[in-house]
Formats: structure tokens, C-alpha cells, sequence
């Protein structure tokens, strides 16, 4: 194509050149990764979360070919520990102080401290956007790095501000809100030398989802919904981006992401099936075993009230096991299956304007994921 | 393979161009080079040497699976180069020991990390059993009492919120609870101010708010069928304001929380693991504070003269049975016929005078109406 490419004379308008995105990561490498990430988080007491979250991204940026490159994630597990770490630091006065006030407050009314709660959603939007902006300029696509600007708090007052205002509309201004924050969030999103920004319209999003929210009121349809909502916000996210001339377009199916869900639903149920038969077997068998001969419960529900460490213990076990059954199977079709399904549905039109860009900027430290990590709010 | 090394396989120029492509660091253009194995790996493109990697300086990073990526420690952070032509691969590994070497520079050491994080688990959980209650206990009588008075005005304006906040107040059982509360507060060396009111709730609780304030529900009244039932109650109230336990729990609980946020990452305690070591461990370190405070109550008790024993009859009254109910080690309180029992050891004849005359006792009862 180069050469191709180089044949035309300079004074001709360049090829205009569309590519669809690739992703060649296989699933069974992805699940060993998890499956052993999982179990090695049960023996660190989830301190391997940041290896396994790197390892995690490794895999998905370096399988994922635009026009035949991957981007390269070039983040590593001790600069999210120590992000960790400095934010931890960072919050122990700011809990006190905000104890100290909470007091303060309650004397002068009862319950008065609980709008103090706000001050730490808007913490937590600030952490979003630090930690968006860490994995961005860990992203390297062919020797130039994404990078961001703007400020986690200017941030974090539009977010809540929004916020506010979806709470007050019953939920009918979540697409102006996503608008907004992703127009945000794109305006200050650059590669090397050009400029992202983002052109999606919350009324765009509103006429394609506003029926889900007549549907989302029936808490029971929303393990239906909810993929839909998912599948027409990816497309609509990704058809609003534009990197310089550069622009995105999806062809995610409505039902594209339905499968990912119910698949994660199932094997959660699989794993409840699995877990109740076998504590089961091992009830009946202790029965068998304090009875001497013959099942006895009433002696075996004694005998546990008696060792209720015992008891403790199996059910923290017990719990645990599933929860990293079910945290395994929603890595796998929520982070890799939702992965490979968007980035496969987008295409990239006029790539030839990202041909020859500039590096720019720099990396910037993890203290916004190692908040985002004290809040438990990691994305991707 | 070692006789091809000796003839340069690639040269510039050639026929067959080697597959490498280059990435300079500076711009993203994607320049398609040929690689010169001499004492360095030269790069060159259209016959021109553009950039020249030492060996050793070699390190790999993350690309697609059919490619081998590679960056330079002497060039541009971003400089790739990238390989995907076997032989050429194999030709660099031959010559660059720093590939083989770090080979896993970008895997990760699993087992130090699993030994680093035992020992942090250990760590932490040293300092949480052992550490915390320690520090609690020296820094809760530190804390300045004005200070626990203002925390206690907090929980009292919340407890007059959920209760009601309806004051019991009939003249002459007004008169007879504050000689009991007297009673009480001498036999217990209770030097500080002591504020006690009776709610009108059919709750049958008794509580202590941090700053000595104590609250009697008119349903643990009602369910009193002597003034022995009721003081032995009280008492353990007083034990607690004694203790300073309040200050010593919400130092306690303030430190487990973080430390248990410290080890599983989530510092606001959301989740369920998080939730249930808190839980067990707070649950711990209050049973040890209720134990104490029955200790105060039986030990008051007897220096009254009077016997321990109703206090744990009146709870075993309105608790009834715990064992086949609830798990001890979750519960906040020790099981209530462990309670009595121990109330009922410390059980001796009476000495000392009644604690409240029966028409004093009667005028108590009627207190809420």
C-alpha cells in the first residue's frame, strides 16, 4: 500500500483509507490468565489485583490490531500499587477530618452529616477521570502515546452536577449527562499531536434508548435492559469519536452484547447449583459422621453451634470461592467478551489523517486509579 | 543457523527487503526497514542508516502475538521495532544474551508477590488483633472529655430522631430513679456527670451514649420485677461510661476499618469480605467491653450488698435462650445464659439495704404514665 502510495504525485489529494478493528487474543489464553489471577488474588489477600488488572490490559491492548498494529499498554502492576499506596495516605486525614465534621454537623441536627456523603461521589468522579487519564497515556499506538489534559476536578463538579440533575428528570437527563462528561473527557483526550473530541449528542442517544427507560422502572427486566442500554451507548460512544479527522463508526447489533450478560448470569447460577449440591453432600456426609451410622442433623446442627468458628470459616471459604468463580466468568465475558464485540464492531474511516503525527506529551502517576482502587470503582 | 550468522543474511539493498518496521519514538510514521546484523543492530532504511540498537540494549514489549516487538534502553522510550519474519527473529535472539536475560522482564515474580503479600496479611492482621485494641485502650482516655461529650450530643440528637425523644417524667418516679442513679453512681466512683432519662418506647433496651449520658426504655421497665432487676442494668450502663468504651470503640473501629480496607483494597468497606472481617472483628472487641461492663455491674452490685443475679434474670427474661439462635462469635453481646451464669456464681444474700422502698419501686413503674 506504501508503495502504492508513494507512486502519486504529492499535488493528488491522499487515498482516503477505512479499516475495520481486529481483535486476535484467544480465549482460552485470556481465561488461563484469569483463572490463575483469580486464584493467586485468594492467596495474596487480593494484593495480586494489580498484576492481574495489568496482565488483564496487556492482553487486551496488544491483541487488538488497527490497521495490522496493536497499541501497547505500557503500565505495570508496582505503579499501581503505589498509587494505591499514596492514595491511601492521602485519604486517612481527609476520613477524619470529614469524622470531625460529621460530629459537628450531627450536634446541630440529626442526620445532618449524611449530604457529607457527596463529598466523596464527587472524590470518586475525580478518581474516574485521574485514572482514565493513567491508562491513556500508558496506550502507545505505532511509538506515539495517547495523553490527556484537563482537570480531574473540573471533572468531578460537572459530573455531580449532572448527576443531580438525571436524579431530579427521573433519569431522562442521563444522555445529556453522558454527552457532556464524554464531550469533556474527548476534548482533553489528545494523540501525539492531535486533538480528540467527541460529537455524540445526548438527544442522538436519547431517540435511540428513551424506550428502555419507560422498561428500566420493572426491576425484572433489567438483566434485559440494561445489555441493550449497554450496546446502544458503546455505539453511540464509539460513532461520536473523532482523533483529529480521524473518525470512528460502530455496527454493534442492539442485542450485540445480550449474549455476554446472560452468559455471566448463567454460570453465576451454575456456580450457586454447584456450590448448594455440594454443601449438600458434605452436610449429609458430617450428619453421617456425628450421627455414627445414620444421619443425625438436630447433632450436627448442635455440633456446629458449638464450633461456630468452624462454622464461620467454611461459610467465609464457601463465599469466597464463588465470589471468585463469578469475579472469573465476569472478567471473562465483561471485560474481554465486551471488548473483543465493540472493538470488532468499529471501523476506522480516514486513518491516512493520523499518518504522520507527532509525539506529545507525557505519563502521568496512578494515584488517580489508586483512588478509584480505595473506592472500588476500576474500569477497565 | 551458526553458518548463516557468518554471511550476512540481509543485506542493505537486497532483492528481499528485511521484514522489520521501524517506529522512530518522534512520529507515529510506520517506516519499513531493513536490519544490518553488525556490532550493532543497525536499522536502515532506502540504504540509509537511521538508527543503531547495541545488543544488550535490546528489551522486549508487548505486541501482537505473530510479532516480536522490541525497544531500545539507549533510544526513544517509544522506539519499536518490530519483527515478524522467524529467521530474523532467531537471528536476534542468537546475538542478544540482554533477550534471553530478560526474557520475563515484563512477567511478573509470582512468588515474591505471594510472599510479600503473606507477609503484609500477617502484618496487618498482627496489628488489627493485637495492635489496635492496644492502642485503643491507651489513646481512649486521652481523647478529652469535651470532646467525647460533643460526639455524644451527635448520637443523642439521632437517638431523640429514631425514639421519639419522649421524656418520662411523673414527679415521684422522677425522684426514685435519681436516688437509684445516685445510689449507683457512689457505689461505682463515677466521677463524672451523669445525665439518665427514661424514653417512652416499648423497646426493651437500656444504652450508654459516649459523654455519660444514659437512656432507660420504659419496655426494660416494664418487663422489671424488682429494683434489684433494674439497678443491676444500670450499673452496667455506668460500666461502660467508666470504661470510656465508646471512645475506645470508635478508635478501634476506625482503625480496623482502615487497616481491613488497607488489605483488600476498598477502604469504604462495600464489600462483602471487607464487611464480614469487620463485622467479627468489631463484634469481638465490643463481647470484651460488655464482659467488662458485667464485671462493673456485679462488682457494684456487691458493694451495694445486693445480688447480682435478677440483672441476668431480667435478660434472660427478654432475651430468652441465645445459643440455638445466633452465632457467638457475630454477636455484639455475650450469649445471655452465659450471662446469667456467670450472675448467678456472683450470687450472695443480700446485706445492704433495698436499693428502692416498694412505694418508691411503684411510683418507678408508673413513671411513664
Amino acid at each position: 500500500m506504501n508503495d502504492v502510495m508513494e507512486q502519486v504525485p504529492p499535488a493528488a489529494a491522499v487515498a482516503s483509507r477505512s479499516v475495520r478493528v481486529a481483535f486476535v487474543g484467544a480465549r482460552p489464553e485470556f481465561r488461563r490468565l484469569v483463572v490463575r489471577g483469580s486464584v493467586l488474588e485468594l492467596f495474596t489477600a487480593g494484593f495480586y489485583r494489580f498484576w492481574l488488572a495489568t496482565d488483564m490490559r496487556r492482553h487486551l491492548w496488544s491483541h487488538t490490531l488497527v490497521e495490522g498494529d496493536a497499541p501497547e499498554y505500557t503500565g505495570n502492576a508496582k505503579e499501581l500499587l503505589i498509587g494505591f499506596l499514596f492514595a491511601l495516605a492521602i485519604l486517612v486525614p481527609i476520613y477524619l477530618v470529614y469524622f470531625l465534621i460529621g460530629i459537628e454537623a450531627e450536634r446541630l441536627q440529626a442526620f445532618a452529616s449524611i449530604p457529607l456523603f457527596l463529598f466523596f461521589y464527587a472524590f470518586g468522579q475525580f478518581a474516574i477521570y485521574r485514572a482514565r487519564r493513567y491508562r491513556a497515556t500508558r496506550t502507545v499506538w505505532r511509538g506515539v502515546r495517547l495523553w490527556m489534559t484537563g482537570s480531574g476536578w473540573d471533572y468531578s463538579w460537572r459530573a455531580c452536577l449532572w448527576s443531580l440533575l438525571v436524579i431530579l428528570s427521573l433519569g431522562l437527563a442521563l444522555p445529556w449527562r453522558e454527552a457532556a462528561l464524554e464531550r469533556f473527557k474527548m476534548r482533553h483526550t489528545h494523540y501525539g499531536d492531535i486533538d480528540g473530541r467527541f460529537e455524540g449528542t445526548g438527544w442522538e442517544l436519547f431517540k435511540r434508548g428513551w424506550w428502555l427507560w419507560l422498561l428500566s422502572w420493572f426491576v425484572v427486566t433489567l438483566p434485559f435492559t440494561y445489555p441493550l442500554y449497554k450496546s446502544i451507548t458503546w455505539k453511540w460512544w464509539v460513532n461520536g469519536i473523532r482523533v483529529g479527522a480521524v473518525r470512528a463508526e460502530s455496527d454493534l447489533r442492539l442485542a450485540g452484547l445480550m449474549g455476554l450478560y446472560w452468559a455471566v448470569i448463567g454460570w453465576v447460577m451454575v456456580f450457586i447449583i454447584i456450590d448448594g449440591a455440594l454443601i449438600g453432600i458434605v452436610a449429609t456426609a458430617a450428619a453421617f459422621a456425628v450421627g455414627g451410622g445414620k444421619a443425625n442433623y438436630a447433632a450436627l446442627a448442635q455440633f456446629a453451634r458449638d464450633h461456630s468458628y468452624m462454622l464461620f470459616a467454611a461459610n467465609v471459604a464457601n463465599y469466597l470461592l464463588v465470589a471468585l468463580a463469578s469475579g472469573a466468568v465476569m472478567r471473562i465475558y465483561l471485560l474481554r467478551g465486551l471488548w473483543q464485540r465493540v472493538a470488532t464492531s468499529v471501523s476506522v474511516h480516514h486513518l491516512e489523517a493520523a499518518d504522520s503525527i507527532l509525539a506529545r506529551g507525557d505519563t502521568v502517576s496512578a494515584l488517580g486509579e489508586g483512588f478509584a482502587n480505595s473506592f472500588d470503582i476500576v474500569g477497565f | 543457523m551458526r553458518d548463516d550468522r557468518s554471511i550476512d543474511p540481509l543485506l542493505p539493498n537486497s532483492a528481499e527487503p528485511a521484514p522489520a518496521v521501524f517506529f522512530d519514538g518522534v512520529t507515529n510514521r510506520k517506516r519499513h526497514v531493513a536490519l544490518r546484523f553488525g556490532n550493532d543492530l543497525e536499522i536502515i532504511e532506502k540504504g540509509e542508516g537511521i538508527a543503531t540498537w547495541p545488543y544488550p540494549n535490546l528489551r522486549h514489549a508487548d505486541g501482537p502475538p505473530d510479532a516480536m516487538r522490541l525497544s531500545c534502553i539507549s533510544s526513544l522510550p517509544l522506539a519499536r521495532l518490530e519483527i515478524r519474519d522467524p529467521a530474523t527473529k532467531r537471528e536476534i535472539f542468537a546475538r542478544s544474551s540482554s533477550l534471553v536475560a530478560h526474557h520475563g522482564q515484563r512477567r511478573t515474580h509470582t512468588g515474591r508477590i505471594v510472599l510479600w503479600s503473606l507477609a503484609a496479611l500477617a502484618s496487618i492482621s498482627a496489628v488489627t488483633y493485637y495492635g489496635v485494641p492496644l492502642a485503643a485502650a491507651r489513646l481512649a482516655p486521652l481523647v478529652p472529655y469535651s470532646f467525647e461529650r460533643r460526639v455524644g450530643e451527635m448520637a443523642d440528637n439521632q437517638v431523640k430522631a429514631v425514639f421519639g425523644g419522649k421524656v418520662c417524667a411523673a414527679a415521684g418516679g422522677r425522684a426514685a430513679y435519681a436516688k437509684m442513679v445516685e445510689t449507683l453512681r457512689r457505689a461505682g466512683n463515677l466521677q463524672i456527670p451523669l445525665q439518665t432519662e427514661i424514653l417512652n418506647s416499648a423497646v426493651p433496651n437500656a444504652f450508654a451514649l459516649p459523654g455519660g449520658k444514659v437512656y432507660l426504655f420504659e419496655g426494660l421497665l416494664r418487663r422489671a420485677e424488682n429494683p434489684d432487676e433494674l439497678a443491676g442494668v444500670l450499673a452496667h450502663e455506668l460500666g461502660h461510661v467508666i470504661h470510656r468504651d465508646h471512645m475506645r470503640i470508635l478508635i478501634q473501629n476506625g482503625g480496623t476499618s482502615f487497616l481491613v480496607g488497607l488489605l483488600f483494597g476498598d477502604v469504604t468497606g462495600a464489600g462483602a469480605v471487607i464487611f464480614a472481617t469487620r463485622s467479627l472483628l468489631e463484634a469481638s472487641y465490643t463481647r470484651g467491653a460488655e464482659t467488662d461492663a458485667d464485671a462493673f455491674a456485679i462488682d457494684v452490685m456487691h458493694k451495694l450488698g445486693r445480688s447480682p443475679k435478677p440483672m441476668g434474670e431480667l435478660l434472660f427474661r427478654i432475651t430468652g435462650a441465645q445459643a440455638d439462635k445466633s452465632i457467638g462469635i457475630l454477636a455484639s453481646h455475650p450469649m445471655t445464659e452465659d450471662r446469667l451464669a456467670m450472675m448467678t456464681r456472683e450470687d450472695r444474700p443480700s446485706t445492704g439495704p433495698e436499693i428502692l422502698t416498694a412505694r418508691e419501686w411503684q411510683a418507678l413503674k408508673a413513671i411513664c404514665r
